[in-house]
């Protein structure tokens, strides 16, 4: 007899537990009748498998579940024998509806068992009736292979192979019949063998003994020094950890950050308007004339609750007013239709930031400025997958004599190839006020398809003359949930504002 | 915006150059159509009138009839299968009228692609007349202008009735606004007597005809105008357009058939058949440009879709003055090669916008001036001051063809302070591992008042159209989103902890806008061992990274549990500031927004702070 091998504690039990195995033993089994835990049972055999004394086989089990219809089903039996047993109640022959109440099924139900009935050749539609064959007679006294796994699963709620045969259940005539009908979900289902190589027989017959060995470094070893006289037992160090999440800021929020920071970086200055804007700043000021249809209460909110804004002064109020009418002194013919001042001063929830760019206009008309804001605007839209009634926006004016439509599309094109797009396309489009008049698209690999994202152009005379600016305004605005969609490649808007904790922990960071 | 399908086959017999199914889409873009894809649409015409439908794949075939009205379920065989059709289909750009058809759609590519340069439409001068009853351009009836023409020679194919139909809605939707400023009406001239006809304001009682669609020789198919108003379909539809005016307007021939009841319907006796060869057509409204554009858009597209067809002018007589109708007379605009060298950056000279403008389908006057004299067509209804031709210029050079370029002039940029509070806030909170959410800035009174147990005030704003009842209102806190946003999550892992930065708005009397946006911050935290001094200590961390300490005073609110709820005061330099309230949420709050787990929650205001960002 040779000297007792010193182990430690674990791959003692798991040792002498396979000792004691004749043959092959799952990792899960060894766990439990060793008395150790799983994972550590694992790194055990994982090690002494290096070391050649356990041997790992890696075999796959088929475990068969419930699928999602059979959640459904009323009762232990397939749908099919509820309606023969229901049609042998009443005499052999039924119409659907009888059928249903008696069985308590769903009408959908029958009607997908329809097919399986006459494959089975158990009944048959005939017009509004069903009638019951030969075979199905004499189904109501077998049981067979299909039914008694559904059965099983409805009881037990899963099973193995192994499980089945010693139910007598023939698992292929079971599953041939099944198959397709979203009653079984069949997963494969990885377990380790293990038992001793001739090697590890040959360790543990010499003899084991336990090592004491040490999970925890604490602070009394350090200052004593007892440190050096231990060892400490080795981690499966491939192991996952237990998941945890750094908190962060909302995914669309770092997309109005991205995009504060790109026009930052641009040389531009942040803006801001209010949400309650009047008529006069959110569509008068901008040449939106006064029986435009974007001004309907169809597709813009307007208040109760203030009724009424003030309007700039008097100097201002006419030049806009004219500008509507005539074109006052623009050199344009205007929309020629009496412009009412009333209509101006009511107030509604901005439909565009491009408020806030006019009022920044207004202020300081004086080149050169450039300025941008990034706000929510509101529409009178039903929530949909693409929809809400509030959306954000970011906004942005250039005021230059030597501001050209060239540079519009330029800066556009810097924004979005920093907010990681490589290839737009720019259309012609109309707005109000604007002229030229553009729309950005981007290309969406994934839907092979250009995605609108936004439209811009150059402010109309009508709209900067009034105000006292003769010079250039490029300006554009630019739909950001839209963005947010494209890169976190959501389905529906509303995930953005009523947002699932586990979307905000796992989406990362970086795009 | 409605979509249109143009006929691809229309479309491409008119045009010269070869053009590939994916070019043409591109091409189109770049003119500023909003091309949506290719589709193969059904055919159906309706037998009562012969009004052709079209239905694309994934439509049901009609069950009304949208021009007469008639019922396809109650006579399935007055609606008849034509055949299949390829076409292309677009938004609607309703600023540009002149390309809804596939008529006026291949002259603007023929231009375009530079096949060739408009000449203009030749008007003939014709016998007919329309006298304008001076009743109409009172302000007590309505509908004061009216333009009209002659179309001779059409031969229709069913294509051609299908588009000058679709034309006719369209217009109607984008230059009439859906009929109330401007409406088209179509005859068969043949079925009318006499070159006299009369445009005039009826009574009630004054009149009965058979609208389209009804039985000529039906005496009970007659109706007057209420009851064209109270049951016929277009009546009933169009209503509200002429209900508040004491009469009606009509329009008749020399011997006072009707020719219809504008805007609401045409008379069933000068409807127009596949057969008609001579059309009688009218645009009556509320604007005389308007009107005038209208005409000229279909007619000129009318011209484009069948060959062969010649224009005659109608004179109508106002009261004070008469005009003749259509009116081709070309706006003439100036346009300085040097301003569109500067709005554009881009090269140019006048040669080249003469080019891109003829390309347009401007026709450009020879003179000596730097300026071009420009002739826009009559079809056009955009251009109102010469920056819409300088865009026709940088639509022909191609948008895609400008050079991406930067104004070469420096600014310094700087983000708003509030901005940058609110970064610190959101970097103080997520390094306590809470997670930021957004919720709707629309709320209701429901959520902001009576699921937290708080008495309604009148200090928030109130949509007036509101879309739901769930968004009647702009928040005045942020609390009740917190509490959705932890009912949308009841299946997620406990604890949970989120916060939110945002607006709330009040009412204000000293703004201009009658009220002001508010800076809040609330953060909330729900689990099965929640309570208050896990949120007071969020809350202190926040505020120590403003070199404040906090201050909490005992209160009462009904949102939260008595006794349990404190005002938070916050310390900043010696001085004291009402910040916020921070408790546990109440259990009937809790009930209110379905909620099994308590909540503990603060919120502040955050403006008070600003001054205290670096």
């Amino acid at each position: 007899m040779g000297n007792k091998q010193l182990v430690p504690e674990m791959d003692f039990q798991v040792l002498t537990q396979l000792q004691k195995t004749e043959g092959l033993i799952s990792i899960p089994d060894l766990a439990e009748k060793a008395k150790v835990d799983q994972s550590k049972a694992s790194a055990v055999c994982l090690f002494r498998a290096d070391l050649g004394e356990i041997e790992v086989q890696e075999t796959s089990e088929s475990e068969w579940k419930l699928g999602k219809k059979a959640k459904a089903l009323p009762g232990k039996s397939l749908p099919e024998r509820d309606i023969i047993e229901a049609l042998n109640k009443m005499g052999g022959n039924a119409e659907i509806p009888q059928v249903a109440e008696s069985t308590g099924l769903e009408n959908k139900v029958i009607g997908q068992s329809l097919r399986w009935l006459e494959e089975k050749k158990w009944a048959l539609k005939d017009g509004k009736t069903l009638k019951l064959l030969p075979d199905g007679q004499n189904a109501l006294s077998n049981e067979y292979d299909d039914e008694k796994l559904i059965k099983y699963l409805i009881e037990n709620g899963n099973a193995t192979s192994a499980d089945l045969e010693a139910k007598g259940i023939n698992i292929k005539a079971a599953c041939d019949l099944l198959n397709g009908r979203n009653f079984l979900e069949e997963k494969s289902r990885k377990t380790r063998m293990v038992c001793l190589t001739p090697k590890g027989r040959e360790l543990v017959d010499q003899g084991l003994e336990v090592r004491q060995e040490l999970n925890q470094l604490t602070t009394e070893m350090l200052r004593s020094g007892e440190w050096r006289n231990a060892t400490f037992r080795p981690y499966d160090v491939t192991v996952p950890g237990d998941p945890v999440y750094s908190g962060k800021d909302h995914p669309l929020v770092s997309i109005f950050d991205q995009t504060r920071r790109v026009f930052v970086e641009l040389g531009f200055e942040e803006t801001e308007s209010p949400f309650v804007e009047s008529s006069f700043w959110d569509f008068d000021a901008l040449f939106q004339p006064q029986d435009h249809p974007a001004r309907d209460m169809q597709d813009t909110f307007y208040i109760e609750r203030p009724n009424i804004c003030r309007l700039p002064n008097d100097e201002l109020v006419d030049n806009i007013g004219r500008v509507h009418e005539n074109g006052g002194d623009t050199g344009s013919i205007g929309w020629r239709y009496l412009w009412n001042k009333e209509q101006a001063q009511k107030p509604v929830l901005r439909t565009h930031t491009t408020a806030a760019s006019v009022r920044a206009l207004a202020s300081d008309p004086k080149p050169p400025r450039k300025v941008f804001c990034i706000g929510p605007v509101f529409r009178r839209e039903t929530v949909d997958y693409k929809h809400l009634p509030v959306f954000h926006q970011v906004e942005g004016i250039i005021v230059d004599e030597k501001a050209t439509f060239a540079n519009l599309l330029g800066v556009l094109s810097v924004f979005y190839k920093k907010m990681g797009f490589d290839r737009f396309d720019f259309r012609p489009a109309f707005f109000p006020y604007t002229e030229p008049s553009v729309e950005i698209f981007v290309w969406s690999e994934k839907k092979k398809d250009w995605i609108e994202m936004g439209g811009a152009g150059i402010f109309r005379p009508e709209v900067t003359e009034p105000l006292g600016c003769t010079t250039p305004v490029l300006a554009w605005g630019l739909g950001l949930e839209r963005l947010a969609m494209f890169r976190y490649e959501l389905a529906n808007i509303t995930h953005l504002y009523r947002a699932r904790i586990n979307w905000l922990k796992e989406t990362p960071l970086c795009r | 915006m409605p979509v249109v399908s143009i006929s691809l086959d229309t479309l491409l017999s008119r045009i010269k150059t070869e053009i590939p199914r994916e070019d043409l889409a591109k091409k189109l873009r770049q003119l500023g159509c909003d091309v949506e894809g290719y589709a193969t649409v059904k055919r159906f015409k309706c037998s009562s009138c012969d009004n052709i439908m079209e239905i694309t794949e994934t439509e049901n075939p009609p069950v009304v009839c949208d021009q007469c009205g008639a019922d396809y379920k109650e006579n399935p065989d007055h609606l008849v299968f034509l055949n299949d059709h390829s076409v292309i289909r677009m938004e609607l750009l309703a600023v540009r009228p002149d390309m809804f058809d596939p008529g006026g759609l291949a002259r603007t590519l023929r231009g375009y692609l530079g096949e060739e340069t408009h000449s203009g439409y030749e008007l003939h001068s014709g016998p007919y007349t329309i006298t304008v009853d001076p009743a109409l351009s009172q302000k007590e009836n309505y509908r004061p202008n009216i333009a009209c023409a002659i179309i001779r020679n059409m031969s229709f194919t069913e294509d051609t009735l299908r588009a000058i139909m679709k034309l006719q809605e369209n217009l109607h939707w984008a230059l009439g606004r859906d009929r109330k400023r401007a409406s088209i009406g179509v005859y068969d001239l043949t079925k009318l007597e006499g070159t006299d006809f009369q445009y005039r304001a009826v009574s009630n009682d004054e009149i009965r005809f058979t609208p389209l669609g009804y039985d000529l020789n039906k005496e009970s198919d007659k109706l007057s105008p209420k009851e064209i108003l109270e049951r016929h379909p277009k009546g009933v539809q169009y209503k509200r357009l002429l209900e508040e005016f004491p009469k009606f307007p009509f329009l008749t021939d020399s011997k006072g058939t009707v020719l219809s009841m504008p805007p609401i319907i045409n008379g069933e006796h000068s409807r127009v058949t596949p057969n008609s060869r001579d059309l009688f057509v009218d645009v009556t409204g509320t604007d005389e440009r308007l009107v005038n554009k209208t005409l000229n858009v279909f007619v000129t597209s009318v011209s484009e879709l069948a060959a062969g067809v010649t224009i005659e002018q109608v004179e109508i007589r106002y009261p004070d003055n008469q005009v003749s109708t259509p009116d081709f007379t070309p706006q003439r605009v100036n346009v300085s090669p040097s301003h569109a060298e500067r709005v554009l950056g881009i090269e140019l000279d006048k040669l080249k916008i003469k080019d891109f403008l003829e390309r347009m389908g401007h026709q450009i006057e020879d003179n000596d001036s730097d300026e071009l004299s420009v002739l826009v067509p009559p079809y056009r209804n955009d251009i109102l001051h010469p920056i819409d031709l300088v865009e026709d210029v940088a639509i022909a050079y191609g948008y895609h063809n400008f050079p991406l370029t930067l104004v070469p002039t420096h600014t310094v940029g700087k983000q708003l302070k509030d901005q940058e509070l609110f970064d610190l806030c959101r970097n103080s909170l997520t390094g306590l591992g809470l997670f930021e959410v957004l919720t709707l800035i629309l709320s209701s009174e429901e959520a902001q008042y009576d699921k937290l147990q708080l008495p309604r005030d009148d200090d928030h704003i109130i949509i007036d159209n509101p879309i739901s009842v769930e968004q009647t209102m702009i928040r005045r806190r942020l609390l009740p989103g917190l509490l959705d946003t932890f009912a949308a999550n009841a299946d997620q892992e406990l604890p949970q902890q989120i916060f939110e930065v945002g607006y709330v708005s009040q009412l204000n009397k000293e703004q201009e806008t009658g009220s002001i946006e508010l800076s809040r911050l609330a953060s909330a935290i729900i689990g099965p061992k929640v309570d208050y001094s896990g949120i007071r200590s969020i809350c202190e961390a926040l505020l120590r990274e403003f070199g404040g300490t906090i201050k909490t005073i005992p209160t009462e609110n009904p949102a939260f549990i008595p006794g349990r709820v404190a005002m938070i005061h916050a310390v900043i330099n010696d001085k004291e500031i009402v910040m916020g309230i921070m408790g546990e949420v109440h259990p009937q709050v809790l009930e209110n927004f379905k909620l099994v787990y308590p909540v503990s929650t603060f919120e502040i205001q955050l403006g008070p702070l600003i001054n205290h960002t670096n």
